[in-house]
């Protein structure tokens, strides 16, 4: 395949050639996945002014054995990674090695440099991996693995848990450079490791990326929006809640987590996630000043640790408050769908049964209003000027009896013969208003106007019409292609997008999909989804291809 | 009934909209068809027998008795006349059937291509005379010289076909004979004119 850029039209059939031939590098490929694009050279220099920041807040959780047992840098860079990819882990671990040496820790004229560099770059390494691997696993799962926000859950505990295991090794090898004596020195160290980590991840990923998403669009503000009432209940049961822990405390029984937890576990239910992280904050907010200098290791692991808790519990559930909101709406839209489609039917009906009635008295007027002309062409020029405009006008409306009984008559019960053209067309025309209020622009690569497919018009341009808005949806170059090309007995329509970061979009409950396969496996052919690699993502209709309208279909 | 070119031939059109029936048959015979319209099936099975027509031009969608029902019932009669269907609701299916199952020469669909629907009697009258001609010529032949007719009028010459029938090139030569004088033709040309 050619390396030139190609038109964006080329472009999107050159990823249709690539579903059937994966050892044939896309042109776009040309370009090294693992380099930062444009504005990403900025967020990588804006990651490393906070991770600098961030690094030196953690130290005051730090402790022997480990760097801190609170490490909101780590949520910093698992939300980076969850954002703009794991192919940003060689880049980011750069930029932290960068900071490091500004800042003195690694120092090149030192022999342990090489150390160093490993130990910075390791954690940064290990983040990368365990988002590639969820990302895939979600990607090629159903249920629960692959719904919001379960993946992001399932990355936030592996990071952590992976950069533990790259340090495990020099924890037994070197133990002299964490300054660790014993095995359990060495167990210390590893689980405030993770703790630390962990529960920066926690408290900063998940409302980072919440904010990103609501500065590009792509999500909207939480379907539940608490009243005045809603904020006096959640700081009612927090404050109570607190109150209970203080008194406990008052009373040296220590800081039991339960009713924290409960506290925020039901306001995260009440209210959603954006109260249930508020609730968290405030609690990290009390919390985490009092873990600060010089109290034992124990104590401030057993706190942190329930901190962790809290968040974790908290955070799921606010999602699955949200999530069921999500649900509901879905459920409410499907229904209005629904109800929209049967009534087109029984309008589609009525209209059937309206060009039946038409058509018959539109008959004898035509046969009558023809032979009035001829007999009138020598009477009175008034006549047989009136006598040729009615002639004119019921040839103009059978015209449209006719052609409204194709779109409303025929297509209805069974399939016809259809120009693929002229179906990309029409997808492309449903499909514009809400791509122009998305400001992204649909473009078409040029159709063979002799390919032809035998389908029901309004399904198979429904099923495409899905496509294309979850397309317009997920692009982030503003353009969404539509490219058909011609495979011996078989046409592929595909409709392509720029997406950079590969998001979980869970849009709805994925019905528009359902019904778009079903419809289309319906029609013989099929709907899958072509990567091409981390840039672009091609869904391809298949149909068989009936013949051409000049050749053995006409 | 109609054999000669120069006669008018009977078309009958059949419609449960009176009006379009009466506009489609005014429009016929102002083409130089014998056309009558009726609106019920029964009312045309009924009178056919007396005055069979070489054209029917049939709606599909009526009463009692479909375009296709009617169609069957018609053929029982006279299986010369021609037949040309129109519908309001038109599918390929039917379209399809109109023609492969009932023998209708075309499949109108409303309102009406005025030109369509004549050019398809024209054909329908000139399908139906030359039935009846044939019909008419042959009708004087016996059994053997129908077998002989049928196999020269396909092609095969004297020699294959008396193989065939397991008689005599002279036999076949004086069968050959007699069926060019009982259909009034002079030759092979015109004995394959008459089927084609």
């Amino acid at each position: 395949m050619a390396s030139v850029p190609l038109p964006p039209a080329d472009r999107a059939t050159a990823d249709i050639d690539a579903v059937d031939a994966p050892g044939e590098a896309p042109s776009l490929r040309s370009r090294s996945p693992w380099l930062p694009r444009d504005r990403e050279w900025l967020v990588l220099a804006g990651y490393g002014v906070t991770f600098l920041a961030l690094h030196r807040l953690a130290i005051l959780w730090g402790g022997v054995g480990y760097y801190s047992l609170w490490f909101p840098a780590a949520g910093v860079r698992l939300a980076l990674f969850w954002r703009f990819g794991a192919r940003l882990a060689p880049a980011t671990a750069l930029t932290e090695i960068i900071v490091q040496c500004l800042t003195g820790i690694i120092v090149f004229t030192q022999p342990e440099w090489p150390r160093g560099i490993f130990g910075v770059a390791s954690p940064v390494l290990a983040y990368g991996i365990a988002v590639a691997v969820v990302r895939r696993v979600a990607d090629g799962a159903t249920g629960s693995l692959a719904t919001a926000p379960m993946p992001l859950g399932l990355a936030s505990v592996l990071a952590p848990l992976i950069a533990v295991a790259f340090a495990l090794p020099w924890s037994i090898v070197r133990p002299d450079i964490t300054n660790v004596a014993n095995v359990r020195d060495v167990i210390v160290s590893l689980t405030g490791f993770a703790v630390g980590d962990m529960l920066g991840v926690l408290l900063i990923a998940p409302p980072l990326l919440w904010i990103a998403d609501l500065s590009s669009g792509s999500t909207a503000m939480p379907a539940m929006v608490p009243s005045r009432r809603d904020i006096a209940e959640a700081v009612i049961v927090l404050g109570l809640a607190l109150g209970l822990v203080g008194m406990l405390a008052s009373i040296g029984l220590g800081l039991p987590a339960t009713p924290v937890l409960l506290a925020i576990a039901w306001i995260g239910l009440r209210f959603g996630r954006a109260a249930a992280w508020a609730a968290i904050v405030v609690t990290a907010i009390l919390v985490l000043p009092e873990t600060v200098g010089a109290i034992p290791v124990d104590q401030r692991l057993a706190l942190h640790m329930s901190l962790a808790a809290v968040t974790v519990v908290g955070y799921l559930a606010g999602s699955f408050a949200d999530a069921e909101a999500r649900a509901l709406a879905a459920v409410a839209r499907r229904d209005r769908m629904l109800f929209q489609a049967e009534r087109l039917k029984t309008l589609r009906a009525m209209s059937v049964a309206v060009i039946h009635e038409i058509s018959q008295p539109l008959s004898t007027l035509a046969i009558e209003a023809r032979h009035l002309v001829e007999i009138s062409a020598h009477a009175d020029p008034d006549i047989a000027e009136t006598a040729r405009l009615i002639e004119r006008k019921t040839v103009t409306l059978s015209t449209l009896v006719r052609r409204l009984r194709r779109f409303g008559g025929r297509a209805v019960d069974e399939p016809s013969l259809l120009p693929v053209g002229a179906l990309v067309d029409t997808v492309a025309a449903l499909a514009r208003p809400e791509a122009s209020v998305a400001g992204v622009a649909i473009r078409i690569a040029p159709v063979d106007p002799e390919w032809t497919v035998l389908a029901q018009e309004i399904e198979i341009a429904q099923a495409l019409v899905n496509l294309v808005r979850n397309a317009v949806q997920a692009t982030d170059d503003g353009v969404v292609e539509i490219a058909v090309t011609r495979r011996d007995e078989r046409v592929a329509i595909a409709v392509v997008n720029h997406c950079a970061d590969h998001p979980l979009v869970h849009e709805g409950m994925g019905v528009g999909s359902l019904v778009a396969k079903a419809i289309v496996e319906a029609h013989g052919g099929t709907l899958s989804r072509a990567d091409r690699g981390l840039l672009r993502i091609a869904h391809v209709v298949t149909l068989p291809l009936v013949g051409t309208l000049t050749g053995d279909a006409a | 009934m109609t054999l000669s070119a120069s006669a008018p031939a009977t078309v009958y059109v059949l419609d449960d909209d009176a009006d379009l029936g009466a506009s489609v048959a005014r429009l016929l015979v102002r083409h130089g068809h014998a056309a009558r319209a009726f609106v019920e099936p029964v009312a045309l099975l009924r009178d056919y027998p007396r005055d069979p027509a070489a054209c029917i031009i049939s709606d599909v969608m009526m009463g009692d008795m479909d375009g296709f029902t009617f169609a069957d019932a018609v053929r029982e009669l006279d299986p010369d006349v021609a037949l040309v269907f129109m519908t309001a609701w038109p599918t390929t299916a039917n379209a399809v059937d109109s023609v492969r199952r009932y023998g209708g020469l075309d499949y109108l669909e409303k309102p009406i291509d005025e030109d369509r629907l004549l050019t398809a009697v024209a054909e329908g009258v000139a399908w139906s005379n030359g039935r009846r001609l044939l019909n008419r010529r042959t009708a004087l032949l016996t059994t053997r010289e129908r077998q002989v007719f049928d196999m020269l009028v396909r092609g095969h010459s004297n020699k294959a076909i008396a193989g065939a029938l397991g008689l005599s090139i002279k036999t076949i030569e004086n069968h050959r004979a007699a069926v060019v004088t009982k259909t009034g033709t002079n030759g092979l040309a015109q004995l394959i004119a008459l089927v084609s």
